[in-house]
């Protein structure tokens, strides 16, 4: 051999060992030929993914960035730290006399005005101190008759900048639309249970046009601001606890709302809060269907493929680098959904989100902000469970000896004897049973994951008829038709000068009396829970009922307390139990013994002799605070009456909750839906894959594609039928346990909780009528399958 | 010596249902030789390969490889074991549906720090025409090809072939056997097959006969023939 020749040799031999050097694992090249041949399921996790993770990051980023405009907006826009009426304007010496106290007090006067579109506006001056407006359309007011109004009243009423409103024969044109920072709700009344933003809204109007308001329509509402901001609730408690002395003492107030309990303020920031605990629930929900998915689509691949890896691993393989190679496709595939979930949820699932936001309250303007929370549950927490339901899987499955891999008997068990069946059954009855028995886990898997599906869809599907039969039903169980809860002017009783206190007392029951045959009187006070196990804490109404009520059909002694019907339902409570209430900001803890439930859907409430909580509470025998009655009374002076509740007060918060609820359960509907609709495929997609090889054996014995679908869809509709009406059943129970913690988190008060026959009946027809579209899928795909397949692969 | 099995036992079940498949096997193996380890059905002639592949264990007696231990063994070591010392070729193909038959040979060299040049096997195994095809476009003995290439590629010092021709017709079990015999020719691996077919005792070095779990006959046979002489 020449010098050149074994040059040449060595240059080959070099190239061919750097090329060695440099190989990949050829299983490489199946991952995209693996998608392509398998787009379905990881079309059904992509579409699984990207909905999850955009809908619930979507929802829980407009939520954050919601909260921060919302928390921003106190130091941006000065929002007080309360407010005060009085029946005169303050005078300068009372006003200096005021601030002495350690706050800056400003006029922020006001006109209610009701337009011709049969609604009312709170018209307010130019806010240039405190409380100042956010303009989110037009521009302010600047000259006569013209008005900014609230935007969400505007969309609610379907005005628009340069649009008019008409009062008296003033037509006001809209110059702008605004949110004022002290109203993000709508709330007319501080005492009202909800507001509506249909027939209440705010205004502002300029300088020159509020001073074209008579004296008289003036309400002299005054705004305050700390010198120094209390750090905490209990310290503006006392702070606002002094004030209102040293009002009491300078003027008359008409009303008295230290920002710690101004819902007009507060409900905002609560209520974005408490939506979160639904989408929560929600995600917990998802979270299960994305382990259970990411579970059965793995197991199902190593079913597949199981002779193939014991061949690998029989080859020298190990298993290290066959979970590398197994779990790379479904962590790309999940990786690019979360990229894209996460894109869709700053986006379009966001701006859905802020719509709904926007749609319930009168929120200043926004900037997006990066939620690290929503990342970490919408994101790390599924890319987390992928990893680890799928390694833990793999693993376990991949240690099976390469010999029973190669034979395909991953079970671990083997059926030792077949089941005898009659000969009495016919035979395609007895091949159906056949394939029910070998195939009973898949089926159980198969119910497992339409139970799944049930709950997501119950959850988007029950919601609404339980808010709808609440409004129905609520106004049965009323106390009265109107019951009255009377506002004691601030300072009249709750004050630490028992004798000043008295002299109010009684000079304000002389105008407090109505002639109305039909009032009762009752005592009221309203005490808080403690929150025990972190639950929300919440008012408690506790009523004083008089002797031989014509409204309250309950023998009452010193010793009896009866708790409403909705009360016991949501804490779950029964005869001898006793509960533990709190004055609000007080360590001043009160404990009753229940002695049975009154049948009150309407509030949180308790019920006692009004001589028993006067008692308890140190009043007066004959204290009253409001009155229950069949017909309206007209004989009090409005600024007397704190809350009305009549059948249109107890609807309200249903209807308001639909209103702020109603997007976004319209919005779980239709994901639940789809949601559904892909995992009923996959899961029917999978049996007939584990099917495949006998069914092509069948195919070869000369069945025809009519005859194997009824061999092999019709055992799987009919697990599909049973599956649905199993989970129904259980899910009735399931839900109301779930409905009951999710409301619970979410909203004082209570909702009876009702589960609306008819949508069982809607659930079960989505559910068969998606099976049956799956299945002429299934039908398609079994002509597909090769004969080959089992003259191949025969074990 | 390349393998040497003493006392090897094996059973499966419990109670009334145990058997014991192999009892007592005894066996020496040199480097380079043709084995045939023939028996009916139900003989423990798998069972056997199984265990010299390191894929089922023996409940009892001692099986040496390359002066090693396999009981010493743990499973890394016997996944190292097998990565570079056998090449296995079953009955079923298994070949790997979505990749090519150059990908599923590549599959088996990506395991080797020195393979074999795969173009020239795939020229060997009569493969080149098809070596952009997926098994499902091939016929049985083609795909038993490339599950030979997937396995030699590697250059195993032993290759364990268990019936590999058990689910091919006469012409091309015997193209499939001529071709081991080709490998093991040109590469010097030894082999070890197993059969029910009588027949292919013939184009062996050495004949291993089993029957219940015990070998009633083994033999260097003199006599060799090539595969394709075989007739059955």
């Amino acid at each position: 051999m020449t010098r050149e020749a074994v040059l040449e040799e060595n240059a080959i031999l070099q190239e061919k060992q750097i090329a060695r050097k440099r190989m990949k694992n050829p299983l490489r090249k199946r991952l995209l030929r693996e998608v392509k041949e398998d787009a379905g399921k990881y079309v059904v996790i992509f579409i699984l993914l990207v909905l999850s993770i955009g809908f619930v990051s979507g929802f829980l980023v407009a939520g954050s960035s919601m909260i921060k405009a919302y928390d921003d907006s106190f130091d941006r826009y000065i929002i007080e730290n309360g407010n005060f009426r009085t029946e005169e304007p303050l005078s300068k010496a009372q006003k200096e006399s005021i601030e002495r106290k350690g706050v800056s007090v400003y006029e922020n006067f006001y006109v209610e005005k009701e337009f011709d579109n049969d609604t009312k506006l709170r018209i307010f001056g130019e806010r240039n101190e405190i409380d100042k407006v956010c303009v989110m359309d037009g521009r302010l007011p600047e000259k006569e008759l013209e008005i900014a109004i609230d935007r969400m009243y505007a969309d609610n009423n379907n005005l628009t900048v340069g649009d008019t409103l008409t009062h008296d024969g003033d037509t006001y044109e809209i110059a702008g639309l605004v949110a004022l920072s002290d109203y993000s709700a709508l709330f007319y009344s501080n005492n009202d249970m909800m507001f509506d933003a249909s027939a209440f809204g705010v205004a502002v109007v300029s300088a020159d046009q509020f001073s074209k308001y008579k004296e008289d329509d003036l309400h002299y509402n005054y705004s305050w601001l700390y010198d120094d901001e209390p750090e905490d609730e209990i310290a503006e408690k006392e702070a606002s606890d002094e004030l209102l002395e040293k009002l009491t003492a300078t003027t008359d107030l008409e009303n008295f709302i230290p920002r710690y309990v101004n819902q007009s303020i507060r409900f905002t920031g609560e209520d974005i809060e408490s939506d979160k605990a639904m989408m929560e629930v929600l995600l917990y929900i998802i979270i299960v269907i994305i382990a259970f998915v990411f579970g059965i689509t793995i197991n199902n691949t190593i079913h597949k493929e199981a002779n193939v890896i014991g061949t690998l691993r029989a080859s020298g393989y190990t298993i290290n680098e066959l979970i590398v190679h197994y779990m790379t496709m479904p962590l790309i595939v999940t990786i690019i959904s979360a990229i894209i979930g996460n894109i869709l949820g700053y986006t379009v699932f966001k701006e859905t989100c802020v719509d709904m936001y926007y749609g319930s309250y009168s929120l200043p303007t926004y900037v997006t902000i990066w939620n690290g929370e929503a990342f970490f549950k919408t994101t790390l927490i599924p890319i987390f469970i992928m990893v680890a339901v799928t390694y833990f899987i793999l693993r376990r499955k991949l240690s099976i000896s390469p010999l029973k891999l190669i034979r395909r008997d991953l079970s671990g068990k083997n059926q030792k004897h077949a089941i005898k069946l009659s000969r009495k059954i016919g035979f395609f009855e007895r091949f159906r049973i056949r394939i029910l028995i070998q195939n009973k886990s898949s089926y159980i898997t198969l119910f497992a994951g339409l139970f799944f599906a049930n709950v997501l869809l119950f959850f988007g599907m029950m919601l609404p008829p339980l808010l709808v039969h609440f409004q129905d039903t609520v106004t049965d169980s009323m106390l009265a038709k109107y019951t009255y809860l009377l506002q004691i002017p601030a300072g009249a009783v709750d004050s630490d000068n028992e004798i000043s206190s008295m002299f109010s007392y009684i000079t304000l029951r002389g105008k407090i009396n109505t002639n109305n045959k039909d009032a009762e009187k009752f005592s009221a006070y309203t005490l808080k829970t403690t929150g025990e196990n972190g639950a929300r804490v919440e008012e408690i109404t506790l009523y004083g009922v008089e002797e031989n009520s014509r409204y309250i059909h309950a023998d009452f002694d010193d010793k009896t307390v009866l708790v409403s019907s909705a009360y016991a339902d949501k804490y779950d409570l029964k005869k001898d139990d006793v509960i533990t209430l709190k004055e609000p900001y007080e360590d001043t803890y009160y404990g009753f013994k229940v002695t049975g439930v009154y049948d009150y859907d309407g509030g949180v409430s308790v019920f006692m002799s009004k001589e028993h909580l006067n008692k308890v509470l140190g009043y007066d025998e004959e204290f009253f605070a409001g009155y229950f009655s069949d017909s309206e009374i007209t004989d009090i002076d409005s600024k007397y009456i704190g809350t009305v509740i009549d059948e249109e007060a107890l609807t309200r918060v249903s209807r308001q909750l639909m209103i702020s609820m109603g997007h976004l359960m319209y919005m779980v509907d239709g994901f639940s839906v789809l949601l559904f609709i892909v995992l009923m495929y996959l899961l029917s997609k999978l049996i007939i894959e584990r099917n495949a090889q006998s069914i092509s054996m069948v195919k070869i014995l000369g069945y025809s594609k009519k005859e194997i679908a009824l061999l092999y869809i019709v055992p799987t509709a009919l697990v599909v039928v049973v599956s649905l009406l199993i989970s129904y059943l259980l899910l009735s129970h399931v839900m109301v346990w779930i409905f009951r913690e999710m409301l619970k988190m979410m909203m004082s008060g209570w909702l009876v909780i009702w589960l609306d026959p008819k949508v069982y009946v809607q659930m079960f027809l989505l559910g068969t009528i998606t099976y049956a579209v799956v299945a002429v899928i299934e039908y398609f795909r079994i002509g597909r399958i090769p004969m080959s397949d089992a003259l191949k692969n025969v074990e | 010596m390349q393998l040497r099995l003493s006392n090897i036992r094996k059973s499966f079940g419990e109670g009334s249902s145990h058997v014991e498949v192999l009892k007592d096997i005894n066996l020496e193996v040199e480097k380079g030789e043709f084995v045939v380890l023939l028996g009916p059905s139900g003989s423990g002639k798998s069972t056997l390969l199984n265990i010299i592949g390191g894929i089922d264990s023996a409940d009892s007696g001692k099986i040496i490889i390359r002066n090693k231990s396999m009981s010493d063994m743990d499973e890394k070591a016997l996944t190292s074991y097998r990565r570079e010392h056998l090449g296995y070729i079953f009955q079923m193909y298994n070949l790997i549906p979505n990749l090519t038959v150059r990908e599923n040979i590549e599959v088996g060299a990506y395991l080797s720090k020195n393979p074999l040049d795969i173009d020239e096997i795939i020229e060997t195994l009569g493969l080149k025409e098809h070596r952009n095809k997926v098994p499902s476009q091939l016929s049985g003995g083609q795909q038993q090809r490339c599950a030979i290439g997937r396995a030699i590629v590697k250059n195993p010092d032993i290759l364990l072939c268990d019936e590999p021709t058990g689910a091919l017709d006469y012409n091309t079990s015997k193209e499939i056997l001529a071709l081991i015999e080709e490998v093991n020719r040109k590469y010097g691996n030894t082999v070890i097959m197993v059969t029910h077919n009588d027949a292919i005792k013939n184009m062996a070095d050495y004949v291993v006969k089993l029957r219940d779990g015990v070998i009633r006959k083994s033999y260097r046979n003199e006599a060799k023939i090539k595969a394709a002489e075989l007739d059955w």
